[in-house]
């Protein structure tokens, strides 16, 4: 069995690498990276200016000529796009948003619905999937992937303008302990008022969707959740979050999570391993107290 | 210029229940429009409120999708139709349907969410593009159309990137557009009495998927809860180590 994997994101496909590793050989097309051909794959393609339209074009070509028998995109903007067109140009089915995969003589995947509610377990025959991005932890191995560049034809679309956002940097998903804010907290203000506990555990800060898209405390590339990061942390201290599902299925990675909120009935405490119910602005100052 | 929404309905999943087994219970929920899609209908209206023009909204339902049709016209989509036969999320099937009655009207832009809050599948906007032979943006936050010609904001990690589209094309947007309006009463009322366009689907559900559970994760997690001020040396001590 072979496969081929896409995503604009090389950290996506070094995990999809990690996760199908032992199941089945692999090819691989992503951006630039220096350590992907470290992850398994056989041949490691790299692009340049892709877009919809002069990737879908050739992974078509690709798909047909090396005869995949399963064909894997990272779920990002890119990636769902090219699903779709892919999926009907090659009358090939698409299983979206999977976080698991099993194949015997039939494929079962899984993956979230109605919100993050449930999981949908699902027996299919069909050979294309999207990923939901944090499908494992990536891991090297010793074998090393025969790397290549690919020429993409000129694309339609035109690149007009480009505006660098302000973005703190540091990518949450690679944190080893998150502190993250929900509306809990109150205002921007009180960020500041966190913050002893953010140093004194090295921590890397994330929020909620609210806190993240609608108040704008923090910048678009620290939400966590279903539409936005998934991590994995050592340690998620959730402060002032109530623990929406969506937010939940951002969480799940995480190896110990602890929540703070006064409400008692928050859904966080549901899928905490330790909580504590009371005003995050007396216990985060006994807690880095203690740490010191 | 002519522009055509895609709107979708959905169970109001903040109000689903678990069964003993930890199935949801989907009987008897009500139904709203989604989320994404309302900031469809959003941006559709604002296009219309820029540059003059006609809205067409469009729903793959049931007959029960009305309630959601007269909601876009009250938010000021002009004309609208509901496609039934809906029974599954199935984004070729639905992808196939939309597509056969788009063909028979001509739009400049075709304007959708990026993701349906249910299955987050967001493989619409490709299958359509691919059915219609459009171009297609996904995940926008800024329409501006000049001539033919529309520029789209994507967002993406680090930047946000305008892109330069021919239209007709395919447009998906991200919650980040714009803020959904809330019509008013008056609004509202008028909407009620509006047409609404109600026609078969005829879709051609495949047989190819099986569900073999559908149940809500269980969690693994310890659980261990302390209230009225204690819990603070405990915690205190599993954040230990990471110093």
């Amino acid at each position: 069995m072979k496969a081929l994997i896409f995503s604009d994101e090389p950290k996506n496909a070094r995990e999809i690498l990690t996760y199908l590793r032992g199941k089945m050989e692999m090819d691989v097309i992503s951006t630039e990276d220096k350590e992907l051909p470290e992850y398994g794959a056989q041949k490691v393609y790299f692009y340049k200016d892709g877009f919809v339209d002069n990737l879908s074009k050739f992974l078509a070509d690709h798909i047909s000529k090396n005869k995949y028998d399963f064909v894997f995109i990272s779920s990002t903007n890119i990636g769902r796009e090219l699903a779709g067109i892919l999926s009907y140009k090659l009358k090939m089915k698409c299983m979206p948003e999977i976080f698991s995969f099993e194949h015997g003589g039939k494929t079962i995947t899984k993956r979230f619905f109605h919100g993050g509610k449930t999981v949908v377990e699902e027996e299919s025959d069909f050979h294309m999937f999207t990923v939901s991005a944090g499908i494992c932890e990536a891991e090297k191995t010793d074998k090393k992937s025969d790397v290549s560049n690919i020429n993409l034809d000129k694309s339609n679309y035109k690149i007009i303008n480009v505006k660098s956002k302000n973005t703190a940097g540091t990518d949450i998903r690679n944190a080893k302990v998150i502190v993250s804010i929900g509306r809990g907290l109150g205002s921007e203000e009180n960020i500041k008022k966190i913050q002893p506990l953010v140093d004194e555990l090295h921590a890397e800060v994330a929020g909620s969707r609210p806190v993240c898209l609608d108040y704008k405390w923090l910048s678009e590339d620290k939400q966590v959740g279903l539409s936005g990061k998934k991590v994995r942390p050592d340690f998620y201290i959730a402060l002032g979050i109530s623990g929406q599902i969506q937010h939940i299925a951002g969480i799940r990675g995480s190896k110990t999570i602890i929540a703070i909120n006064k409400d008692k009935s928050a859904p966080i405490f549901e899928e905490c391993d330790y909580g504590i119910v009371g005003d995050l602005f007396t216990i985060v100052p006994e807690l880095v107290e203690k740490l010191k | 210029m002519d522009i055509a929404v895609l709107v979708k309905q959905t169970v109001d999943m903040d109000q689903i229940k678990l069964n003993d087994n930890n199935e949801p219970i989907m009987d008897n929920l009500p139904l709203k429009m989604d989320i994404l899609s309302k900031n469809a209908v959003e941006a559709a209206v604002q296009l219309k409120e820029k540059y003059s023009g006609k809205v067409t909204g469009i729903i793959f339902g049931t007959e029960r999708s009305t309630s959601t049709m007269k909601e876009a016209y009250a938010m000021g989509v002009d004309d609208g139709t509901v496609i039934k036969g809906y029974k599954k999320s199935d984004p070729a099937v639905t992808g196939a349907v939309l597509a056969d009655v788009l063909k028979k009207s001509k739009f400049d832009i075709i304007i959708l969410g990026d993701q349906s809050s249910d299955s987050y599948s967001g493989l619409l906007a490709g299958i359509l593009s691919s059915e219609l032979g459009l171009n297609v943006i996904t995940n926008a936050i800024g329409i501006e159309i000049k001539d033919k010609i529309a520029n789209v904001t994507v967002e993406s990690e680090n930047e946000d990137i305008t892109v330069e589209t021919e239209l007709p094309a395919i447009v998906s947007v991200a919650q980040e557009i714009n803020e959904p309006r809330l019509p008013k009463v008056m609004q509202i009322m008028a909407a009620g009495k509006k047409n609404i366009n109600i026609i078969d689907g005829n879709p051609d559900y495949k047989d190819d998927t099986r569900i073999i559970s559908d149940k809500a994760p269980e969690s693994q997690r310890k659980k261990i809860i302390y209230e009225d001020g204690k819990g603070i040396d405990e915690v205190a001590k599993i954040l230990k180590v990471v110093k």
